[in-house]
């Protein structure tokens, strides 16, 4: 390319450009069964963010294994149990894409 | 910014921050196990529309190590993985990953569809820049955040590029067959299961782009979870030639737990279900009087573990990206 960033490795191979998409990692957490969360991110600010949810356990095995429900509003994410249901522990990610 | 370090792609996105952090790749997780495979049809009952799908789980570890030396403080991080399909034809997703008291050997179970303990899947862990450490290189790019000591590019370790990325949900019912009920009427004892609970055709999909499929990997951990069951009840009625009579009832259950996996193919990413547990019960009675006192018996193999339903059906997020250099 004739022009933007790119980055070698000591092998001199291509890492790394200009021509590549990523997301960003904003920030990960850990919320705990039948507990809330919510962070704010205002270094974000007019980027698309997305959370994933990793369960941590293997879901039981005599009742429902419900994800809390996670709410992206601007720079905030909140996590909490949906209304009259419990929740499993799950790690969050945050990643943003400009 | 009025100071620091960005570096803008041809999109017009931010790709490098120094208030942002980019993934890097650490390694792959070491394969440590599986659990032998099973469900590949109902434990206890042979008959029509006996098969499933089957599954195995695939144990992995990893042990994330602090960085030595250079500066920083080192922060725990839970790494994202992808998983690159060995055989691409079969359905994967991440299902648990937990942290050892340690507070850095990862572990995962990883679902694959089908029984076969061949062509398990890799898993590719991807961390934080501050999180990376091992590297001898003494040179590329560092790009520090204002507190002078928190990476958050650091080229010595390879960063994660992705192709694709999105939220995805798998297909509302995941019995190929039409979700499955209850009914009434049947002969006494009958037991014939009329329903077929696999699911491989039940999936929604989106459009990749570009690289060749077979170097692709994704990044999508298992969040939908179901549980069906058909029912199916027997009675008759018998008569004495005394008069009265015996009435006699019967019930036959077959139930199958799915857990929300995926699959890379040529063109496209699809979200789908794999069956996690599955299970069959009869029983049959009949009352006193009549030609024979009251009784009966049954059979079980295994208990469903909540009643019929979808839970954690809303969309999570997924990423794809080409694992060529990755090693």
């Amino acid at each position: 390319m004739s022009h933007g960033l790119e980055i070698f490795d000591e092998h001199g191979h291509l890492v790394f450009s200009t021509l590549d998409i990523t997301w960003m990692q904003i920030d990960q957490f850990d919320v705990a069964a039948n507990a809330s969360a919510s962070h704010d991110y205002p270094e974000v600010a007019g980027m698309t963010i997305i959370t994933q949810l990793q369960m941590v356990n293997a879901p039981p095995a005599s009742q429902e294994a419900y994800a809390p429900e996670v709410i992206v509003s601007g720079t905030t994410v909140s996590v909490a149990p949906y209304t009259s249901k419990t929740s499993e522990r799950v790690i969050i990610m945050v990643l943003a894409q400009d | 910014m009025s100071y620091g370090f960005s570096a803008i792609n041809t999109s017009g996105q931010v790709i490098i921050s120094d208030e942002m952090e980019n993934l890097h790749f650490y390694g792959k997780a070491t394969l440590s196990g599986n659990d032998g495979g099973d469900y590949e049809d109902f434990p206890g009952y042979s008959g029509a529309n006996d098969t499933l799908d089957g599954r195995i789980i695939f144990t992995y570890s990893i042990v994330l190590e602090p960085p030595t030396g250079g500066g920083g403080i080192f922060v725990p991080a839970s790494p994202l993985v992808f998983i690159k399909p060995t055989d691409y034809t079969r359905w994967h997703a991440l299902l648990t990953q937990s942290v050892a008291a340690d507070g850095k050997t990862w572990t995962f179970d990883v679902i694959t569809s089908g029984l076969s303990q061949s062509n398990p899947p890799e898993l590719f862990c991807f961390v934080n820049a501050n999180s990376t450490s091992g590297a001898t290189s003494d040179h590329g790019l560092i790009v520090w955040k204002a507190d002078g000591y928190t990476r958050t590019f650091d080229s010595r370790y390879r960063p994660l590029a992705v192709t694709a990325g999105g939220s995805i949900a798998p297909a509302t019912c995941p019995s190929d067959d039409g979700c499955p009920g209850v009914s009434t009427g049947h002969p006494w004892n009958y037991a014939t299961l009329d329903h077929d609970f696999r699911s491989s055709s039940q999936y929604n999909s989106q459009a990749t782009n570009g690289a060749t499929y077979t170097n692709l990997m994704f990044s999508a951990p298992s969040l939908a979870q179901a549980v069906y069951k058909r029912q199916v009840e027997g009675y008759k009625y018998s008569s004495s030639s005394w008069g009265g009579g015996q009435s006699h009832w019967s019930t036959a259950i077959w139930w199958v737990m799915y857990r929300n996996t995926f699959r890379i193919r040529n063109g496209y990413f699809d979200a789908g279900w794999t069956d996690y547990a599955a299970g069959y019960s009869f029983s049959s009675n009949h009352e006193g009087g009549g030609w024979f006192g009251g009784g009966g018996g049954g059979y079980s193999s295994g208990t469903m573990p909540y009643s019929a339903k979808v839970i954690n059906q809303g969309s999570n997020a997924f990423m794809i990206a080409d694992s060529t250099g990755f090693d």
